[in-house]
């Protein structure tokens, strides 16, 4: 047994010095995805389309959850090894890009029109920073309003909400026992909307100050946090992420949900009572949503910018965007593209089009997509402080006063 | 040392078992039917138990493959530490100039977090070349100081006549170590194995840093990406968590059975 | 493997007494001391690469404006004094640190109960044994979502039981609360570690020698007075392992809380070293990380040294008897 275990560690040893490292100038390109490690059939269609513009190069592929990506992204850059491409979700991207660590892409896509043309100008503009572009949209969504038809029917509503009375009237004619009326996401700035639908402004205008702490805002969060209390509002609006309310909406206890398209398919696959007829899709009153799209952006530790701009257009339009849009049942940036994978989508899953239906719909409507530098710290500085507040664990006014303190202080630091 | 009745200890272990026996039972019972967790309310029996989602890992991931590295690692963590944590551990019991020194350093360095470390252990790391390899994996955890510690609370507790006996008959140092106080450290021994294993085995954050070539993935990198396949929390989660946990178990019954069960005999016996 | 008692160089040794004992007795110390330093070194190395230059980094780097896509800046005290002044988040964050690390001693005296239990000669010790331990070879990603579970308001377990038993008429949101979160984290965390304070604690039990007890037993000591003078004393290195890894349980806590409440509500379950790893990796503040990593360090050796005087003087050390 003794050999044995010594026999074993030695070979271990051995096996662990054998592969080493590659070498620096290798023709290679290095793609890293967000939590997609099943899209290989889509993924090989882009390396083919790569390879017969570079067939000397080779492309390494990396996948990692969203909520291991930046560690492993940013000690790779610390190491001088950073991916060259990365699909990037929400403001991740500001960070980088304000500090200096992108690639500006605006010289490649005035260059070639013809690609850049093929996008939504909207949703490209998600990615601009101070008159720079650093992204390219790989796949798109944003918010809308999930109808729980069913519960709506029992509790005697006939009519889709179209204000943000509306909603409230019917959460709280939904809610009671184990019912509740209204659920949003909470990441990123995606409950923002019920705010913006109120008029509520985060930032002044020139984008150097808080401007949400308002009479009107201190009423609202008043009138959420009373709804969240009394059970018309489900706390895990506020405390859970992704699995939670998505779950909770399929248990079939929740009578909206305001949530981006890629959540029906999450919830149908959890809940058989899920269907066109059960389920309504809608935009939200006044058009409002937050984009809740992914980005592909170019590190600028690249060694290979041109070949990393070529694979970055096969990924986003033509060909290599409908692979991306059929392989994760989800919208891309391209139009063309989004026009066959509607028709797509009404053959394979005709259950999903009414909510992806909304998704270009109201894009001048989009809010909680400011490009702040500080865009992570604004967040820890005014989310934590709302949901004080609407968890009735601080007094409201209090809450915004101290939200407001702390927004202008990450605005104002270095 | 049979005075006391026995049945007040089984009824207070018995309830101790069943709180820490509950969350277990759930994930069993999960893995087994695969469960909308959010239903209510709870089901507490398994319906239709099915072996489906042991077989949906299987395949899911290569899960074979990952189990080999995540062995091939956890052999070298738990050889490197029963050796050097022992070295270690006995030196800690020896007087020496700086002794106390070196104790507080050790100490200290417990109070370091793995999180802050990431990048200049990278950067170390990818200095000696060990990027991407077992190796390098296990290198970070092959010496543990609180195992450093339970050697050398151990070894202290040793009758020093003991080994003066050995000294005075002449008996070199390493011999002592080896010879006579290793055999008598069996339950140190255990324990350095059983935590060695568990957390090179369960070890995350540091082979997704390292780690780039897919093939050299561990398991618990496998659960990451196999939770993003699935993006749930019902069963077939809990079937990898089990899966993960049988080799930890087994690794404990054996180590139990090995060193444990033997020593209230071998103790003496010196 | 009995001890080897023939190998005795017994002439030369003699000779050598002769010659000499004092230039013999500093030589052999010399070789002693020798013989420790190599027995420690490749420890020593391993801590170097892997904690002591990078805590060298952090505290560098806690004086600079510095992120992976810049080069360095002097910054003086900048971070020290936002952190200290100006974040009210670290204040929380420490504070709960101190609540988590305060309730160490609740799960150590909980295993210590148990280990006493599993130690007795009952018949199904090791079943015990294993049963008490399951939980922290589990990796604590289940864990965690296990938990979730447990304490969910709707559907949980706990307040299922809890309404059952007519406790209470509706379900807790423990983890959605303030008040709760932080409490319900640190039940959870308990039940994952106690299995290996026990196993601790067992392998202190069991290095004390059965000649010990058997000789009290025969001088008339009662059970409580054999624990009190006998097993307590003798388990006192153990004890203070326990301890400091009650400390640094803080730290392997990182997942559970990244699992149930990432931090939350607010920063109600928010501890330093997860403020560490999101101001760092999320905020991509490096430099700030590192300042609360030093600050974090510190008071951390600060309490391991004061846990160290409670256990009486130098670490780890055996004063037998009582």
């Amino acid at each position: 047994m003794k050999r044995l275990a010594a026999a074993l560690a030695a070979g271990a040893l051995a096996l662990g010095l054998l592969p080493g490292m590659a070498a620096a100038q290798e023709k290679k390109i290095t793609v890293m995805t967000w939590n997609i490690p099943y899209f290989e059939e889509g993924f090989q269609v882009w390396v083919d389309e790569f390879k017969k513009l570079h067939p000397d190069f080779t492309v390494e592929r990396i996948d990692m959850k969203g909520t291991e990506l930046p560690t492993f992204y940013q000690t790779q850059v610390v190491a001088g090894t950073p991916p060259d491409i990365v699909d990037v979700q929400g403001g991740l991207w500001l960070e980088y890009a304000s500090q200096g660590g992108l690639t500006d892409l605006t010289p490649f896509l005035e260059r070639d029109k013809d690609y850049t043309g093929r996008l939504y100008p909207e949703v490209l503009a998600n990615w601009e920073y101070e008159g720079k572009n650093y992204g390219v949209p790989l796949y798109v969504s944003k918010t809308l309003l999930f109808l729980n038809r069913k519960m709506m029917q029992e509790a005697g509503i006939t009519k889709d909400p179209e204000s943000f009375d509306e909603i409230m009237t019917a959460a709280e004619k939904m809610a009671g026992g184990e019912k509740t009326g209204l659920m949003t996401l909470n990441f990123d700035w995606l409950y923002w909307p019920l705010f913006a639908m109120n008029g509520v402004e985060f930032v002044n205008e020139a984008g150097t100050e808080a401007a949400f702490n308002t009479p009107e805002t201190v009423a609202l969060v008043q009138r959420l946090a009373e709804a969240t209390q009394k059970g018309v509002i489900d706390k895990i609006s506020w405390t859970g992420r992704w699995v939670e309310p998505n779950g909770a909406f399929a248990a079939g206890t929740v009578g909206m949900l305001h949530a981006h398209a890629p959540a029906y398919l999450w919830f149908q696959s959890k809940a058989d009572w899920v269907n066109p007829e059960t389920v309504g899709a809608i935009n939200l009153p006044g058009g409002w949503s937050t984009p809740n799209s992914h980005a592909l952006i170019m590190s600028k530790g690249t060694k290979w910018p041109e070949q990393s701009w070529d694979f970055m257009k096969i990924a986003t339009s033509g060909a290599g965007a409908k692979a991306m849009g059929t392989g994760t049942n989800n919208l891309t940036g391209d139009r063309a593209v989004n026009e066959e994978l509607m028709a797509y989508f009404a053959k394979e899953i005709p259950a999903v089009v009414p909510a992806l239906e909304t998704q270009f719909q109201n894009l001048d409507k989009l809010t909680g997509n400011w490009p702040f530098a500080k865009d992570a710290a604004l967040k820890e500085a005014f989310y934590p402080e709302l949901q004080a507040a609407v968890l009735g664990e601080k007094d409201v006014k209090e809450a915004l006063d101290s939200a407001e303190r702390k927004v202008n202080r990450v605005l104002s630091s270095r | 040392m049979h005075r006391y009745p026995r049945w007040p200890v089984h009824v207070a272990l018995l309830a101790v078992s069943t709180i820490m026996l509950v969350p277990f039972y759930w994930v069993l019972k999960t893995s087994l039917t695969g469960e909308n967790i959010f239903a209510f309310p709870p089901a507490l029996w398994p319906e239709n138990p099915h072996p489906f989602f042991y077989v949906d890992v299987w395949y899911a991931i290569p899960f074979f493959r990952y189990l080999v590295n995540s062995v091939i690692v956890s052999v070298v963590v738990v050889a490197a530490n029963v050796v050097l944590n022992g070295m270690a551990g006995y030196a800690l019991t020896r007087d020496f100039p700086g002794k106390a020194t070196t104790i507080l350093l050790f100490l200290s360095c417990m109070m370091i977090p793995f999180q802050v470390t990431i990048i200049p252990a990278y950067l170390i790391t990818s200095e000696l070349g060990l990027l991407n390899s077992h190796a390098g994996m296990a290198l970070p955890l092959s010496s543990t100081i609180v195992c450093i510690f339970i050697f050398k609370a151990a070894f202290e507790a040793i009758p020093k006549s003991l080994i003066d006996a050995a000294r005075i008959d002449g008996v070199p140092d390493w011999m002592i170590v080896f010879r006579i106080i290793m055999p008598l450290t069996k339950p140190a021994i255990a324990t350095n194995v059983i935590l060695s294993f568990i957390w090179s085995w369960n070890s995350f954050l540091w082979p997704l840093v390292i780690i780039r070539d897919e093939t050299m993935q561990t398991l618990p990198l496998g659960l990451s990406r196999f939770l993003s396949v699935v993006e749930d929390t019902t069963g077939a989660l809990y079937a990898f968590c089990v899966m993960v946990l049988v080799p930890g178990l087994v690794i404990f019954l054996l180590a139990q059975k090995e060193f444990v069960s033997g020593l209230t005999s071998g103790a003496t016996k010196g | 493997m009995a001890p080897r008692t023939d190998t005795a160089p017994a002439p030369k040794t003699r000779r050598r007494v002769l010659e000499g004992a004092r230039t013999f007795a500093s030589r052999k110390r010399t070789r002693e001391i020798g013989l420790v330093w190599l027995f420690l070194a490749p420890s020593l190395a391993i801590f170097t690469i892997y904690r002591i230059v990078p805590l060298i980094w952090n505290g560098v780097l806690s004086f600079q404006f510095w992120s992976p896509y810049k080069p360095a800046e002097f910054a003086g005290l900048y971070h020290y004094e936002e952190m200290l002044f100006y974040d009210e988040a670290f204040w929380e964050t420490l504070w709960n640190t101190l609540i988590f690390m305060a309730s160490a001693p609740v799960g150590i005296a909980l295993a210590l109960g148990v280990a006493l239990l599993v130690d007795t000669p009952i018949r199904g010790r090791n079943t015990y044994r294993t049963i008490v331990f399951m939980s922290y070879p589990v990796m604590t990603v289940a864990v965690g979502i296990i938990w979730q579970w447990l304490f969910n308001e709707k559907v949980g377990l706990i307040n299922y039981v809890l309404i059952s038993l007519g406790v209470i008429d509706q379900g807790i949101p423990f983890l959605e609360s303030f008040t709760f979160a932080l409490p319900a984290v640190i039940v959870a965390s308990i039940w994952q570690v106690i299995g290996f304070y026990m196993i601790i604690l067992l392998t202190g039990l069991q290095s004390i020698p059965p000649s010990l007890y058997e000789a009290a037993a025969i001088d008339g000591a009662g059970a409580v007075q054999r624990f009190r003078r006998i097993t307590l004393p003798l388990i006192r290195p153990s004890l203070f392992l326990c301890f400091v890894v009650g400390i640094i349980n803080s730290f392997t806590a990182f997942d559970l809380i990244f699992v149930m409440t990432g931090g939350g509500p607010g920063h109600a379950t928010d501890l330093l070293v997860t403020y560490i790893y999101s101001t760092a990796f999320r905020l991509s503040k490096f430099d700030y990380a590192a300042a609360i990593t030093v600050v974090n360090f510190l008071l951390f050796v600060a309490l391991a040294f004061l846990a160290n005087r409670l256990a009486g003087g130098e670490a780890g050390a055996v004063k037998p008897g009582g």
